[in-house]
């Protein structure tokens, strides 16, 4: 729907019989497109079919309810006793996310470059990465970390090796997608001068694309950190595992610590990226 | 020396330059702190490639009476993604009206609104199935409320951005012909902003198909549940082709949810 056709769809009734006996201004807006109300339909069955599907016993969930609030009541109640353990944890998560954000990044520029269709100008072989990628991104990352953790053994190894799965190949999407919007007329200028492809890639489409990468990598920065607090959770170190380990273990006051400390982060990081944002605009 | 062309401006290099020392400083920070080194991951290089090749190739199929358990558990996944971003994407919908200074009744309270939602949305999905979990025991239910909760405070932040972005005349207009709010919202503000909403929903339920995968692997339940427990066993052949299992899930409802917002955002 155009979002300016609501502008004129205002139609005010002037007929003077219907003003005399109402004194309203009709506000009639006409629904364009036919094809919202088939889909919300759709939604709607879809989601009582899932709820009923799921088979979710509310009764008991309700009778627990209070429960969840003495919960969050001694989650409340900060305990910062464990407080080194808390913040040498919260250390390591930070680093393993930059980290595999940084590795990311560089493998997600050499791929994208080839997943690029008009980097090297090889159907087959933009095909190929794309596809390949396009299943790496499709598998959530907690189940790359598990294996990792399986081949390479509990520490940050696994979880850098990890992250880097989803997030390279994330990159290489949406690197590849900066790449290909580069208007065609440099890349042909430089063709013409004999260049050959890797440095037009490296003195053309790179710095063309450069606001765009670090855009993607402020972005990415967000989901890889809230990502890597929760790997804690399935085995990997970290953050995540205080959490899981500290409720499981009924200590509230330091996973409430540790919640907390995770949501200041994230918050300062989702911050600081709305700034740079602002300021590149 | 041949004489170059810049082709970056000078303040925009200089930026950059501040970008990557930046970036290398982290580096070298974050390397010390976590003593991960790229080399130790290259030198243990045969291992990784023993166990790709031996346990983990070729896929094998599981025994053929879980095949209908595995379907049903993707089904429990799919269904609690759909479920859960349906019911979040209404509540949002009521929430994010008053969290927008330009159309809440009470626009002092929007801030307020928006900063509960920022509140929930930063903290991930999994740390509020361990928070219920701890509470509402585990179970199905448990993941279905974090889902919701999370998806939730991410539409009204959404909607909050949609509702901003549409101009605003027609909600002021008609403020100033005397209508009351519900007509406000029922004639100005659904009109403009359903195709961005269901826009957004959309790109929720993305989210959510993944979402409730990983949350299944804690105990809600789903497929995630099934990989767990196949990894756990150390029998990855089968693992493998549930990972795959999940691939053409996500990329299936990947494909359907972006030909449905084209057809939307006609």
């Amino acid at each position: 729907m155009n979002l300016n056709s609501n502008e004129t769809a205002f139609e005010i009734n002037l007929k003077p019989a219907v003003a005399k006996r109402t004194a309203r201004i009709p506000v009639k807006c006409k629904q364009k497109n036919r094809f919202i109300p088939v889909f919300l339909g759709t939604v709607a069955v879809l989601t009582i079919l899932s709820l009923w599907y799921l088979e979710i016993d509310w009764g008991k969930m309700a009778s627990r309810i209070p429960d969840v609030g003495e919960v969050f009541w001694d989650l409340a109640h900060l305990d910062f006793a464990n407080m080194d353990l808390v913040f040498s944890s919260l250390v390591e998560t930070i680093s393993i996310a930059v980290l595999s954000l940084l590795y990311s990044l560089i493998l997600g520029i050499i791929f994208g470059m080839l997943a690029a269709k008009n980097v090297f100008r090889i159907p087959v072989l933009s095909v190929v990465t794309q596809s390949f990628f396009t299943f790496l991104r499709a598998v959530p990352t907690p189940v790359w970390v598990l294996l990792m953790l399986v081949c390479l053994g509990m520490g940050p190894e696994a979880g850098v090796a990890g992250l880097c799965v989803h997030t390279t190949a994330f990159f290489t999407k949406s690197f590849a997608q900066s790449f290909e919007n580069i208007p065609d007329e440099t890349i042909e200028a430089l063709e013409a001068t004999g260049a050959n492809r890797l440095s037009i890639f490296t003195n053309a489409i790179l710095p063309a694309a450069l606001p765009q990468i670090v855009a993607w990598a402020g972005m990415r920065l967000e989901t890889n950190f809230s990502e890597c607090a929760i790997l804690g959770m399935v085995g990997a170190g970290g953050i995540g595992y205080v959490i899981s380990n500290s409720l499981q273990g009924y200590d509230y006051g330091t996973a409430g610590v540790a919640i907390l400390l995770v949501f200041l982060v994230a918050y300062c990081i989702e911050r600081i990226f709305v700034r740079i944002k602002k300021k590149f605009s | 020396m041949t004489k170059r062309i810049p082709l970056i401006a000078r303040d925009l290099k200089q930026l950059y330059t501040v970008f990557l020392i930046v970036a290398i400083v982290l580096f070298a920070v974050c390397s010390y702190l976590t003593n991960f080194n790229v080399m130790t991951l290259i030198a243990n290089g045969d291992a990784f490639w023993e166990f790709i090749t031996e346990d983990f190739l070729p896929p094998a199929l599981p025994k053929s009476s879980r095949i209908p358990g595995i379907l049903s558990s993707v089904l429990v996944t799919l269904a609690l993604a759909m479920s859960a971003t349906t019911i979040a994407a209404i509540l949002a919908f009521f929430v994010s009206l008053f969290g927008s200074e330009k159309v809440s009744p009470f626009p002092k309270a929007a801030k307020f609104v928006r900063g509960f939602a920022t509140f929930l949305r930063n903290i991930p999905a999994l740390v509020w199935a361990f928070i219920l979990f701890s509470s509402l025991g585990i179970g199905t239910g448990v993941g279905f409320v974090a889902l919701c909760i999370t998806s939730f405070a991410f539409m009204v932040r959404a909607f909050v951005e949609t509702m901003e972005d549409v101009s605003q005349d027609c909600v002021e207009s008609l403020q100033a012909v005397g209508a009351t709010f519900p007509q406000r919202v029922s004639q100005a503000i659904l009109p403009s902003c359903l195709s961005g909403f269901l826009s957004w929903f959309l790109y929720c339920v993305e989210i959510n198909i993944r979402a409730s995968t990983i949350v299944g692997m804690v105990g809600g339940g789903g497929v995630g549940l099934t990989l767990f427990s196949y990894i756990k066993g150390f029998q990855y052949d089968i693992a493998l082709s549930i990972i795959l299992l999940i691939a053409v899930m996500v990329i299936v409802v990947d494909q359907v949810t972006g030909k449905l917002r084209k057809e939307i955002l006609k």
